[in-house]
Formats: structure tokens, sequence, C-alpha cells
């Protein structure tokens, strides 16, 4: 089938589907089940798009034209395109299914402002990552945030909810128009919206107007890496992943966040020429190695499950960027690193989406039968939400880039394009070795959180059930591929490889060559290998240092003894004297109060003289109004109404009439 | 044809008679009847004539007879006159649908007796038979003559409820568009004397100086019509009409006349001068920020639209001031939107007036969490507020998109600078208008919104076919525009 007619089925489903469950959200569940299936059915010739996609590229066609404005809707499906539309289809199935029972548990608010948005939200989504025309992307890019603004609100009567999603949506609006400025810029310059010719218009101005031209990656890096939530400009999502339900949680981490990386890969590799690619490089770089550390350094101290995840995201997407940084500043000289660090960036990506949108969703579980966000209150599920502890567990250990799972192939790349680079550049050996120090803090966080909310007891015993299949299974689903990808990250990259080629117009001098490697990963730079990652040969010495061990115990004859915790002869409950999650991290959480300072706004106001000149009735109009009033009154004073005073006027009247007519004559 | 354009003028004439001799009851159906047909007579002369513009002129004034064109009275029917008469008539039609419920004595706000039914529609009628000659004219004379009508027509509206506020701000507004009038009036003389024409494209015959002249006169006069600043505060008294008349009149349709007269100006094909051009634009951006200033002191929800709409129609002289310094893309974007902006915010005052149909209060402070009864007007006052702020895809984005993009057609600085403004403006306003949106429909129930449900049918079906208009107006008003 032609790729206009995959993708029209595509949107006319999720259209179709938006109105069905519209229609039956009086049934909660029912509503979820029939946006389920319209987006399972939708991802069909998604799947189609995508594989096309990969495989030879779908060709450029146009939908629609705005010849006036020299704009028109031109789609394309290209590997990197298609890299992104998977990410996003597997995160969006999997937060659907898993909303179906979650949006049950909402007394107040309706799904009718649920699942049709959110169908629409994938809709606008697919269309920012197939538009080629600037602004169209721009229309889609901003729906995508309007239906996610609706998302983040959900919860009506919650002050909190509609305070994030305020924020949310007016930082995020900002950056657009920061986007549209740039847009509007370069096409004063070339008279068209399409990416090709904005790009020969940013040639043309580098030459030309070198100042106009870094003011307007200015803006679009503005623009793309607040939607990416790095800071100082993602502050709006640690307030607003929180608030909103846990499969929008995991559909705003997982695919959300990543289209601002999407958009500054298309921007820095596709808009920017390599020769002049270096300093901005380094400015995404170092904006990245700021968020990870930030954001790994303030995930400690929370303690809210889904606040904590999301500084979380801030701290992985800190990751993204560094790599992108360095692979864009290495575009010009180093094309091999930089093809290492691209791969590593778009790797993490992918990781990213499977672990984090696990993590949300398991904090969503938590959440959802035990009604607590909070981790000093949490403790001691591991029995009995078997499916959620494990799977939160296996996406924890990804997230903290532990062996052999998926986040460590990708943070192993990561570190080593930044290593690499730094032989020739050593600021990125800096970046690279605080990267590498900050996932100690990540694994400090994660062990927080698992160690919080499942082992121990808590001081209020929960008594409650794993969650329901639909719920479990996409849990289990994301931490099963958080394995495979760890394990076999070589399928990955067979993704991956291609979509940094298409990332680069023009492509990268032997890309193919550099990343190779039948049992995991080798980096091969100018013929010789520098560097290996073998899971499966980790894994398999692992595993039989571990048979060694339990054999040996087995042979000795060891005993385990299990004794209660000894709280110095004190007789407590074990709920109360345990090392809550607070308590963890006490020493982090005074040290670094500070670096995370909050903002409030107020509403801008003239100053006060100001104010009074434009209050035009009170000192023009009315004392106009009230002149005349007078005016007339004191004319009015002189019709008394008694005839002789009127006469007496005639008489003085023409004494003067005929005065002026004596005086003119004469 | 002319046939067919004439008789939009005379339907509602008509029907505004018969409204006026009328029971309450069958007053209503008149008043639909003849708006709808009004509209859909608008909406078949747009597509017939789509090739081309259409002018026919019939009429004469014996007296004027060998000093004048002998021809005064007539239509005149291009995609000027179109997108002004699309808005007229497809927005009075959704105001005459909705205020059959609106005008009842249900309403919470405002109950309305049944004897006042007739007086409400006949003015009504007789504006939208007033406003359709306004888009029609040919020549400046009608326009003058059809402009004074709706001034007295806006009056009587205003002050319908016929209380000592509605009393104040309806003499208030009759005083200062009627003096802006006097201004037009003057300027129409100059053009007759020196010419001996009403034509639009007459003014070009003037002496140099003379035609700055004319400009400044037909500026101030819209200017007071637009309720643009120095002149902009009859517009948030006037606030005291009935919230469909706020709509129509006060958003949509009267002041934009006042922006009309500009476009037609700047549009006729003569150059304007140069500094005259500059002054234009400059209020426009004063006007703009001015508005702008009394968004965050307002506590009535009208109130805040009135100064939106003030800032609106300085955008759009805006993209005619562009449009008169040489940017043809502002000068389509600036009349883009009269379209767009007229059906963002009619569903925004629609909705005001939903919730003040529902609850009897409009103020900002006291409202709080209606979308939990009234899901339609929360949804349709979202809708209204990302049209009228421009959040694409929505209406105001394309109008304001064109005007910024005409803005860098201009070479200079003149373009970035104000794409800096503007966009800051546009941030600006948006945070504010969700800020309030979210207080009023969101966050815990507040008790004077203990209601029960949306509005009725009417009331209903105008904020769904408005918001469906917030999608489609700017594609049918591209299409038009740049065909």
């Amino acid at each position: 089938m032609a790729a206009q007619s995959l993708l029209g089925w595509c949107v006319a489903l999720l259209g179709v589907g938006a109105a069905a469950s519209l229609i039956v959200s009086r049934r909660r569940e029912l509503a979820g089940w029939v946006a389920l299936v319209a987006v399972a059915i939708a991802w069909v010739p998604l799947a189609l798009l995508v594989v096309a996609g990969f495989s030879r590229g779908v060709p450029e066609f146009d939908v629609l034209a705005l010849p006036s404005l020299g704009a028109r809707l031109a789609v394309a499906v290209d590997p990197l395109s298609a890299l992104f539309l998977a990410v996003t289809a597997v995160i969006a199935l999997a937060a659907v299914l898993y909303s179906v029972h979650y949006m049950t548990h909402y007394r107040a608010d309706g799904v009718a402002k649920f699942y049709p948005v959110l169908l629409v939200f994938f809709a606008a989504t697919i269309g920012v990552l197939v538009t080629q025309d600037l602004l169209f992307f721009l229309v889609f890019w901003e729906l995508m945030t309007l239906t996610s603004f609706f998302l983040v609100i959900f919860e009506r009567e919650s002050p909190a909810s509609q305070r994030a999603g305020l924020k949310y949506f007016v930082i995020t609006h900002a950056a657009t128009l920061c986007m549209l400025a740039a847009f509007l810029l370069l096409w004063r310059q070339s008279g068209s919206f399409h990416l090709a010719a904005a790009r020969e218009a940013m040639g043309v101005m580098l030459v030309e107007r070198p100042l106009t031209a870094h003011l307007v990656l200015l803006l679009l890096l503005i623009g793309f890496a607040t939607k990416a939530g790095v800071l100082p400009m993602g502050d709006w999502l640690p307030d607003a992943h929180p608030v909103a339900p846990s499969g929008m949680s995991a559909v705003l981490s997982g695919a959300l966040v990543k289209l601002g990386i999407y958009g500054l890969i298309r921007v820095f590799c596709g808009l920017l020429p390599a020769a002049s690619s270096f300093g901005w490089g380094v400015v995404i770089a170092l904006a990245g190695t700021g968020s990870l550390l930030v954001g790994a350094l303030t995930a400690l101290r929370q303690n809210d499950s889904k606040r904590l995840l999301a500084f979380s995201t801030i701290g992985q997407i800190g990751y993204i960027c560094l790599a992108l940084g360095v692979g864009v500043a290495c575009l010009a000289e180093q094309p091999a690193l930089a093809v290492v660090a691209l791969a590593g960036a778009l790797l993490h990506l992918v990781n990213h989406a499977c672990f984090k949108s696990c993590l949300f969703m398991g904090a969503g579980a938590v959440l959802f039968r035990t009604g607590e966000r909070d981790l000093d209150r949490l403790g001691g599920l591991w029995h009995q939400m078997p499916a959620t502890a494990g799977s939160t567990t296996v996406g924890s250990l990804a997230l903290a880039g532990v062996p052999p799972f998926n986040g460590f192939a990708s943070k192993w790349l990561i570190i080593c394009s930044c290593l690499l680079a730094g032989l020739q550049r050593p600021i990125f050996m800096v970046l690279g070795l605080v990267a590498l120090f900050a996932s100690l803090a990540t694994l400090a966080y994660v062990l927080k959180v698992l160690g919080a909310v499942f082992f121990g007891a808590a001081q209020r015993r929960f008594v409650v059930d794993e969650v329901p299949v639909s719920m479990a299974l996409p849990q289990v689903a994301l931490a099963g591929l958080c394995v495979l990808l760890g394990v076999l990250p070589q399928l990955p990259l067979r993704l991956v490889s291609p979509a940094v080629t298409a990332a680069v117009p023009g492509g990268i001098p032997a890309a193919g060559d550099v990343l190779g490697g039948l049992l995991g990963i080798s980096i091969t730079v100018d013929g010789a290998t520098v560097a290996g990652w073998a899971p499966l040969l980790v894994l398999a010495t692992g595993i039989v240092l571990s048979a060694l061990v339990w054999g040996l115990q087995r042979m000795g004859g060891a005993t385990v003894r299990e004794v209660p915790v000894w709280n110095c002869g004190e007789e407590h409950d074990s709920g109360i004297v345990r090392y809550a999650a607070s308590s963890f991290y006490l020493p982090f959480k005074q040290a670094i109060a500070g670096i995370y300072p909050r903002l409030s706004l107020r509403a801008p106001r003239f100053p006060s003289p100001v104010r009074r000149t434009l209050e035009m009735d009170s000192w023009l109009y009315l004392p106009v109004a009230r002149l005349m009033e007078r005016v007339s009154h004191s004319t009015s004073r002189l019709h008394v109404g008694v005839p002789q005073v009127y006469l007496m006027w005639i008489v003085l009247g023409a004494i003067i009439v005929v005065g002026l007519v004596m005086v003119v004559a004469g | 044809m002319t046939g067919l354009l004439l008789s939009l003028v005379l339907i509602p004439a008509a029907a505004a008679v018969a409204a006026a001799w009328s029971t309450a009851r069958a007053v209503r159906a008149i008043a639909v009847a003849a708006s709808a047909l009004t509209a859909a007579g608008a909406v078949w002369a747009a597509t017939t004539v789509w090739s081309g513009p259409y002018r026919d002129l019939f009429g004469e004034l014996p007296w004027l007879a060998g000093i004048a064109d002998s021809l005064v009275f007539g239509v005149l029917l291009d995609p000027l006159s179109t997108t002004l008469l699309l808005v007229v008539t497809l927005i009075g039609f959704l105001t005459v649908l909705y205020s059959t419920a609106y005008l009842s004595t249900a309403n919470r706000g405002h109950a309305t007796p049944d004897h006042d039914q007739p007086r409400y529609y006949f003015w009504l009628l007789a504006f939208l038979a007033s406003m359709t000659g306004v888009a029609l004219s040919p020549n400046y004379l009608q326009l003058f003559v059809f402009w004074e009508m709706t001034t007295v027509c806006s009056y009587a509206l205003i002050s319908f409820y016929r209380d000592r506020d509605g009393l104040r701000a309806g003499f208030k507004a009759l005083v200062m568009t009627g003096a802006g009038g006097m201004f037009f009036l003057v300027a129409l003389l100059i053009l007759f004397v020196n010419t001996g024409s009403f034509d639009f494209d007459a003014a070009a015959r003037l002496p140099g100086p003379l035609r700055g002249w004319f400009v400044v006169l037909l500026m101030v006069a819209s200017w007071a019509k637009a309720a643009q600043v120095p002149f902009h505060t009859w517009l948030p008294d006037a606030m005291a009409a009935p919230t469909p008349i706020s709509a129509y009149l006060h958003a949509a349709a009267m002041v934009k006349a006042g922006v009309f007269l500009m476009a037609r100006t700047v549009a006729a094909g003569w150059e304007v001068p140069l500094p005259v051009a500059l002054v234009l634009g400059g209020m426009a951006l004063l006007t703009i920020f001015v508005a702008l200033s009394f968004y965050f002191v307002q506590d009535d929800l009208k109130r805040l639209l009135a100064y939106s709409t003030i800032a609106h129609l300085g955008y759009v002289l805006l993209g005619i001031a562009l449009g008169g310094l040489g940017s043809s893309t502002a000068l389509r974007g600036g009349i883009l939107h009269i379209l767009c902006h007229g059906f963002g915010k009619a569903t925004l005052f629609l909705c005001a007036g939903a919730v003040a149909y529902a609850t009897g209060s409009r103020s900002i402070s006291a409202l709080g969490g209606v979308a939990r009864s009234m899901p339609l007007t929360a949804t349709a006052f979202f809708v209204g507020t990302a049209a009228v702020t421009g959040i694409p895809p929505f209406a105001c984005f394309w109008s304001k998109l064109m005007i910024l993009a005409g803005a860098l057609e201009l070479p200079g600085a003149i373009g970035p600078t104000l794409v800096v403004v503007l966009l800051a403006e546009s941030l600006i306003s948006f945070s504010w208008m969700l800020y309030v949106g979210q207080k009023v429909f969101f966050g815990a129930t507040t008790p004077v919104a203990m209601v029960h449900k949306d509005p009725p049918p009417a009331m209903s079906i105008s904020l769904v076919v408005l918001m469906l208009g917030c999608l489609a107006a700017p594609a049918v008003g591209l299409a038009l525009l740049w065909r």
C-alpha cells in the first residue's frame, strides 16, 4: 500500500477511536478497551510505515499546500523518523493497555477527557515525526502540547495538577514561540518553510549574516531543549509528570520528551552544516551535563516516587544531550566518534523510553493499589505485588546502568564517545567523567526507591493484591524489553545506525564500519577496534560464577540463620524503627538543599503612573464631559422662565446689535 | 446576483419591522428564520462570486446629478467584503439562535421578560441589515450611511436592560463612536468636493497633502469605531449589554466596521502616505499593549474579553498598516484576522454568557470548577482561548502568522522587532487567558458555580458550531483571500 494511504488509515483510525471512546466514555473500562483496540489497529499501518521507513525510506509527498506562504504539508519517513515512530508506538500501546484499568480509580473525573485527547495526542505526535515542513511541524507540535496539557490537568479539582499544567503550557508555549520566530527568520531568507530550503537558508545565513544565523540556532535550541526537559527550561517537567495519570506520565517521559531530542537532532545534525557545528556541540554537551548532574542530585532528595522519576528523566535526558553534543561537535573533525556518540544518544533514548515508562507504570501501580506516592509511608510490597516489584527492579537497575540491562549498553557508548573525543578535546573528557560519576547518584536513588517501596516494612501495613493483568502485562513486557535490549544490544543498534546516518544530510563518511560486533558492540576507529562490550560473555561468566558459589555453599554445608533486626533491646514494631526513604540520603539532602530553587511568578503589571495615564476616562473624557455639563448648566441658568427677564435679554441684545452695526457702518 | 445581495440587506430589515409588531413567541421564529436565510444567502453569494469580484451600481441621488458620478448606491462583493459578510451573517445567525435561549426568564444572570423580546430582535435584525450594508458598500457614501446606522443600533442594544449602567454605557458609546463618525463625514466631504466622487479609489485623485489628511480623518473615525487608543474606553463599559450583543456587536461585527474602513482605504490601490501608515501601525501597537495591561486587573470575565477584543482589533489595524507600508501578506493577514478573531472571540463571549446564564455570575474570582457541570461550555471556552491567542491549528494562529510574515517582508529592522514584540504579547495574553480559564472552569467548585447542567440546546448548538468555525475559519479565509 502507498505511504499516503497508510498514514491516512493510521490517522483515521485514531480519529475514529477518539470519537468512539468519547461516545462510550460513561463506561470507563469499555472506553479504555475501545481506545486500545483503535490504537492497536492503527498501529498496523504505522508498523508498515516504520518498516518501509527503515528498509527503503518513504519518499516525500505532499498532502496539502499553502503556496501563498511557501508552506506545504510534505510528508516523508526516513530511518530517524521511523525510529521515533517505533518508540512512540510501543510506549503508546503499553500506556493505553495500562490505562484501561488504571483510569477506573479516578472517581471525580470522567475518561471522556482522557482517551479521546490521548488518541489525538498520538496522531499529533505522528504528524510531528513525519512532517518535512517547518510550519506544519509547528502546528502538529503545538497540537501535541495542547492535548498533553489537557492530559496533565486531568484531575480537575487538584490545585497541584492545575498549577503544573499552567506552568507546563506557558513554558512550552514560550518555547514554541521561540521556534516560530526562528522558523520565520529562516523563511525570510528562503521564502519557503520546507526543511531542505531551511537547510540552504541556514548555509547562506551563516556566511552572510552569522549573527542572525546563530540567533536562529539559539532560539531553536531553547525551543527544543524546553520540551526535552533540559534544565533550566525543563523546569515544567518535575511538576507535570507526577500529577498526570500514570499512563500519561509514561507517555510524557517515554515519548513526548523524546520529541525535543528529535528536534535537536534535526536542527543540529540536519540544518547546521557540519563545518560550523563544533561550538554548538559543546553548548549542547554542557547543557546536558548540567542537566544530568542537577537531575540526578535533585532526584536523590525526592520523597514522591513520581517526582523522583521526573527528576531522573531530566538526568537521563542530560545523558542523551551530552552524547548528542559530543556527536554534533565531532561531526566535522572525527566523524567516526560522531557516529559513536549519536548512536549512544539514540540508543539511550530507546532504552530510556523502555525503562522509564516501566518505572512510571510501576509507581502508578503502587499508587493504584495503596493510594500513596510518598516513599516514607510505603514499604514491604515485594511479596504482595511481585510482578510490579520485579519489573520495577529490572527497570531501576537498567536506569542505574547496571549490566547486563539495556541502560548499561547505551551509557557505555556515551561514556566511550566522551572519553575518545576527550583525547583531542579535553573538555569532553571532563564531561564524560562527570557523567560517569553522576551514575553513582542514579544508582543511589533507584536503590532508595526499591528499598523504600518494596523491601522492609511500612508503618501502615498494606494488604493489597497485585494489579490486574492488564496493568501488570505492560510493565512486565517493558521490563522484558530492558533485558532483551541489554543482552542483545546489537539488535537495537541495527535500527539506530541507519537513523544516525539519516540524521545527517549526505550521511557520515564510513559510518557503517564504526559500530559492529556479533556478540555485542565493538567500536572501530580508523580500522582499529578500540573498545567492545559483549554482554553475553559477561552474562555467561556471571552465571558460571554464581553456580560455582552456590555449589561451594552447598558442598560446605553452610547454613543461613534468619534473625529479627536487633533494636538495641527496645521492643518496637519493625515499621517504626525502619530506615525510611527520607533518612537514606539525609546528608545529600542537607548539602544540596539550594541547588534547585523554586521560582514563583507574579502577573506583570505596569508601574502606577503608567496605569493612571492609561485610565483615560478619569483624566480625559470625564473631565471634558463634566466641563460640558457645567457649561450647559450655567447656560441654562439664563433660562429663568420669567418673561420680563427674557424681554430684558432681547432689549440688551438689540442694543448690542445696533451698536455693532453703528460701529461697523460708522 | 444583485438581487441576492440586496436581499441580504432587505431580508433582515423586513424581519426587523415584522419583529417589532409580533408577539414574543413569534418573534424568535422570525428572527431565526430571517438570520438563517441571510446567512445561507451570504454563503451562496460567497461561492458564486468565488471567481472574481462583483460590482453593480444602480441607485442615484437626483440632486447630485451632474455633480457626482450619477450612480452612488449599489453592491460590491470582493474578497474583503466577503470576509466581513461571512463574519456578520454567520455569527449573526448563531447569535440570534443563542439569544432565543439566552433571553428568557430562566437566565440567572439577567432574566428577560417576554414583552422585551420584540424590541431586542428589532434592533438586532436592524443591526444585521446595516452591517451587511456596510460589508457590501461600493463607495464611501453608502458605507457612511450604514456605518452610522450600526452606531444607533449599538446604542439601543447596549442600553437594552435600561438600567443605570446600561444607559450610561450606551450614551458613552454613542457619543464616542458618533464623534468618530463626524471625522468620517469630514473626510467624505473633502473627497466629494475635490473629486466629485465617493468611490474608494477616488482618493487617488486627491492632491498629495490633502490625501494625507483624508486618511488621517478616516483613521480617527476607525479608531473610535474600533475602540482603539485613545478612544478605547467605551468598549469595556459597553459590556453592560446582553452577552450575545457583546459577542456579536462588540467583538465580531460592529467594531470590525472600523477596521473594515481602514482595510478598504488601504486596499483601494493607491499609496497611503508613509507617515500616516507609520502612525496607524504605531497606534495599533500601543493599543495592543495598553489593552494587555488592563487584563490583569479585570474581575469581570466580559471586561477581560473586551480588552482582549481591543488588542485584537489592534492586530488587524497593525496588519493593515503594514499593508500600507507595502506588504500585501500583512494586509491579507489583517483581513483574515477579522474572520478568525470574529469566530474565536464570539465563542469566548458566548461561553461567558452561558456561564452567567447558569450561575448568575461573571466574576472571575467568584467562579471556580464550572467544568464539572458544564463540560461543553468549558470545552468551548478553551477552544476559544486557543483560537484567540493563536495556538495552532486554531483560528488566530494563521492570521497572526500572516501578519508576522508580512512584517518580515518589509526591509529593515521593523519586521524582526515586530515579531519579538508581538510574540511577547501573544505569550503574556495566552498565559493570562489560560490562567483565567483554569480558574473559572477547573479547581474546586465554588458555591456560585453549583449548577447542574450545560445551557439549553439552542445555546449549546451555537457553541458547537462556533468551535468548528474556529477550526474552519482560517481554511476558508486563506482560500478566499489567496485564491
